[in-house]
């Protein structure tokens, strides 16, 4: 704990050094956030092209569409179908979920949390912020390609992505963007995993850790070990693409020994499986917090808590062949992995059982970033539990390449980490920016959030369910898929209207950072909770902590009866209040 | 710098160095598992019609690259002695052995070419090829990271540097070790 202290460093002066290329881990989380919230906006507004083509087949998308398409009328041609939902997936994981809860929250909260004056390497930091700009530059370069932008899918499998199934440059860049982005996301990794180690306030160990540190940590981990996995992956189908080797060109070149497509889906998926919980996992630890922050009581089993989600992430690691039942592996492999798969379940049931202990009987606040909180709790939930299905072989087989899956997913990853990532914004916005965000708004944008969310990715698993396949530019050329046109129009209401619901948020949040005044000067601590980063002024000042604190407590000392009346929470730096 | 200081700096350094480690772990990792994957999943290897690469040059690759690994622990304990002499002989053998390896590896390149082994000839050149231009490439990188230690061959000992020796001699030992493991898996198998 704490092996050194850090000098406090000079305000930087110039612009450039202040905002741009900032060392600051500060600057350079906010940096990542309107990076995200970019990413979220484009990928959103891609998401929105990919539903009108399937509720209004042959229909002009309004307004963009003819500017977009002009050679068809406005209407979304084919190929530019597979360019959308792969740019959407891309974009939604990659550059906008990611650098949100990682690139963001991982660089503001670390350190404050810990009690520390910066990341251990501060120069390292920035350089992962430029190089994932740099990958984001060339990721969106590619939508102007002659021949378009990636549409292998997110996943990218040959033989779609080699050079047969996408001929153009496109795919090249996407693979180009991603390897890039690995090496970026490495670098915060190895760049979070040390300043835990190394930088923690005398007196708190590991336990003493706010569980988001917790959930940042362990996708850190994930993150230095899985991403070059990907890497090699990437790397072969860049030879492939380049260089013209045969990895994954199957029967190519029959005489001198085929290349394997499949291999691609193992290296993909061994990354693959680890990454959904690479972005879970700060969104659990983010929530497993506030829920007790709002419902004013210690986290129930916080110890468990941070223990199962180091089992989880452990097992993790080997249960990726779920993904991949389909692919006529050994029943015996199918069976393992099921087995290995619904192991996950026990850990996840302790954790989610956690969580309702720690709302149990709580006095419970209903700020925006709780009923956020309490969003994560209920899509979570049912995310969680449409897995099961995806995870037990007789199912997927069916199940598996339908609008199931994509249900499934949208509401693990889209939805649980994108409300985590939103619970965070309101809840560390006055620390980030001295700032409050407005209540109401922030709750009529949960609501319409809320609503349309589930509309969409309900109505999903129902017509995955039915047998709606994904990924078709129009399903409904087959007869028994016609009659679902309507659930699907429903479907698209429900994205235009989720669609809508962020504007609230945007504006919200771009007023208030650029220009709305607070009457008073915000105060340290407006949430009363007792983790480090609440003790400084908000917004902290450049050098964090003018004295390291001392660390006496755990992070979640809410509600302690032997406390002096009209208190109802301690600092982590006060020592327990006993009877 | 106190010794506290020292301390403190070589601990954090060995920690983020064992990080990035294993992540180069896992990608030469991956790589020689998929080059396993094709190795088992046939049944003649080289496929009929390949000839086997002869051992020759990779041989005196991983006579090289041992070497120099040598001569790299020899700058490391001249620099712990202070002996600027020593330090300066070994970090050029180093050196000059590094940009040896990178010759012979064009050589092999060149042998394989000639006979008739391409990139795009199917699997089993892919494979020599992409592991060995993804080796040669992070030995390039690790040619990098030695010149940043020519400030301490000019100037010699000082313990601001100590983190910088021990980091970019670990990552150079590091290759030295793929290498060894690649030339034991695809060249001697
Ligand atoms: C308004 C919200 C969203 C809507 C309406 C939406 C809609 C869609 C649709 C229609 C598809 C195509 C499915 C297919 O044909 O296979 C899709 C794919 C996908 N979405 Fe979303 N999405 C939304 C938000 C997100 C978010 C926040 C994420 C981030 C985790 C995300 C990740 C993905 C991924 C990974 C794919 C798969 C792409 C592929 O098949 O290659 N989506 N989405
Ligand atoms: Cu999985």
């Amino acid at each position: 704990m704490a092996f050194f202290e850090q000098h406090i460093h000079s305000e930087p002066k110039t612009f450039i050094s202040k905002y741009i290329f900032s060392f600051d881990h500060k600057v350079i989380g906010k940096q990542f956030l309107w990076y995200g919230i970019i990413g979220l906006g484009l990928g959103g507004m891609m998401a929105l092209m990919i539903r009108w083509t399937l509720a209004f087949p042959g229909e002009a998308f309004p307004v963009l569409g003819h500017l977009l398409f002009p050679s068809t009328g406005g209407v979304v041609p084919p190929d530019t179908y597979a360019m959308l939902f792969t740019m959407h997936g891309t974009i939604m994981i990659f550059y906008a979920i990611t650098p949100i809860l990682i690139g963001a929250f991982g660089n503001y909260l670390i350190p404050l949390q810990i009690g520390a004056r910066d990341m251990v390497f501060p120069l390292l930091n920035m350089l992962s912020f430029w190089i994932a700009a740099a990958s984001a530059l060339i990721l969106v370069a590619s939508l102007c390609l002659p021949l378009g932008a990636a549409a292998g899918g997110w996943t990218s499998y040959p033989t779609l992505s080699t050079l047969i199934g996408s001929p153009g440059a496109g795919q090249t860049l996407w693979s180009l963007a991603l390897f890039l982005l690995g090496v970026s996301s490495t670098m915060g990794a190895v760049n979070y995993i040390t300043t835990v180690i190394v930088l923690r306030a005398p007196g708190m160990g590991y336990f003493d850790m706010p569980l988001s540190v917790w959930g940042l940590w362990l996708t850190a981990i994930l993150n230095a070990i899985f991403l070059p996995v990907l890497g090699a992956g990437l790397l072969l189908l860049i030879f492939d693409r380049v260089f013209g080797t045969t990895f994954f060109l199957a029967g190519a070149a029959a005489t001198t020994g085929t290349g394997d497509p499949i291999l691609y889906q193992h290296v993909f998926w061994i990354f693959g499986h680890p990454e959904v919980y690479i972005l879970i996992l700060p969104a659990w630890g983010i929530v497993s917090d506030l829920l007790s922050f709002f419902a004013r009581k210690p986290a129930f089993g916080a110890k468990a808590t941070a223990l199962s989600m180091t089992s989880i992430t452990i097992l993790s690691t080997l249960v990726y062949g779920h993904h991949m039942y389909t692919t006529q592996m050994s029943p015996l492999l199918t069976q393992t992995f099921m087995t290995l798969t619904m192991t996950i379940s026990i850990p996840s049931a302790i954790f989610f059982a956690n969580w309702l202990g720690t709302i149990w009987k709580g006095s419970i606040r209903f700020d925006t970033p709780m009923i956020f909180s309490l969003g994560v709790v209920f899509v979570f939930g049912l995310g969680g539990l449409t897995g099961l299905y995806l995870a037990t072989v007789t199912t997927d087989l069916y199940l598996h390449d339908t609008y199931f899956v994509v249900g499934h997913f949208h509401y693990t990853m889209a939805a649980s980490v994108l409300l985590g990532g939103y619970a965070a914004i309101y809840f560390w916005m006055p620390k980030m920016f001295g700032k409050f965000l407005n209540e109401f708004w922030g709750k009529v944008h949960f609501w319409i959030t809320m609503i349309g969310l589930n509309g969409v990715f309900m109505g999903m698993m129902i017509v995955g369910y039915a047998g709606m396949h994904r990924r078709l530019y129009n399903p409904f050329v087959y007869e028994f898929m016609e009659k679902m046109i309507p659930i699907n129009t429903f479907i698209t209401y429900s994205a235009l209207l989720m669609g809508l619901g962020q504007i609230p948020f945007v504006i919200n949040f771009v007023y208030t950072i650029f220009f709305k005044k607070e009457k008073e000067p915000v105060p340290n601590n407006p949430w009363n909770v007792g983790t480090l980063e609440w003790t400084i002024p908000s917004p902290s000042p450049v050098y964090n902590f003018k004295e390291i604190p001392v660390v006496k407590c755990g992070p979640h000392e809410l509600g302690n009866p032997n406390l002096p009346e009209g208190k109802d929470f301690q600092y982590q730096t006060e020592e327990i209040v006993e009877a | 710098m106190t010794n506290k200081d020292i301390e403190a700096r070589k601990l954090t350094s060995s920690i983020a160095m064992i990080v990035i480690l294993v992540s180069f772990t896992m990608l030469f990792a991956s790589m020689l598992l998929g080059y396993s994957v094709y190795r088992f999943t046939v049944d003649v290897w080289p496929p009929m019609g390949m000839p086997r690469i002869p051992l020759t040059i990779p041989m005196v690759s991983t006579f090289i690259i041992a070497l120099s690994s040598a001569t790299l622990v020899l700058f490391e304990s001249s620099f712990e002695k202070k002996n600027l002499k020593a330090m300066r002989a070994y970090f050029g053998l180093t050196f000059l052995l590094g940009l040896g390896f990178m010759f012979v590896q064009l050589q092999l390149w060149n042998s394989m070419a000639a006979m008739g082994l391409h990139a795009s000839g199917g699997v089993f050149p892919s494979l020599f090829y992409a592991l060995t231009w993804t080796h040669a490439a992070h030995i390039v990188a690790g040619l990098i990271a030695l010149l940043f230690l020519l400030p301490v061959a000019a100037k010699g000992y000082s313990v601001e540097k100590i983190t910088w020796v021990q980091n970019v001699s670990k990552f150079w030992h590091f290759l030295g070790v793929v290498w060894l493991v690649m030339f034991i898996v695809m060249f001697v198998f």
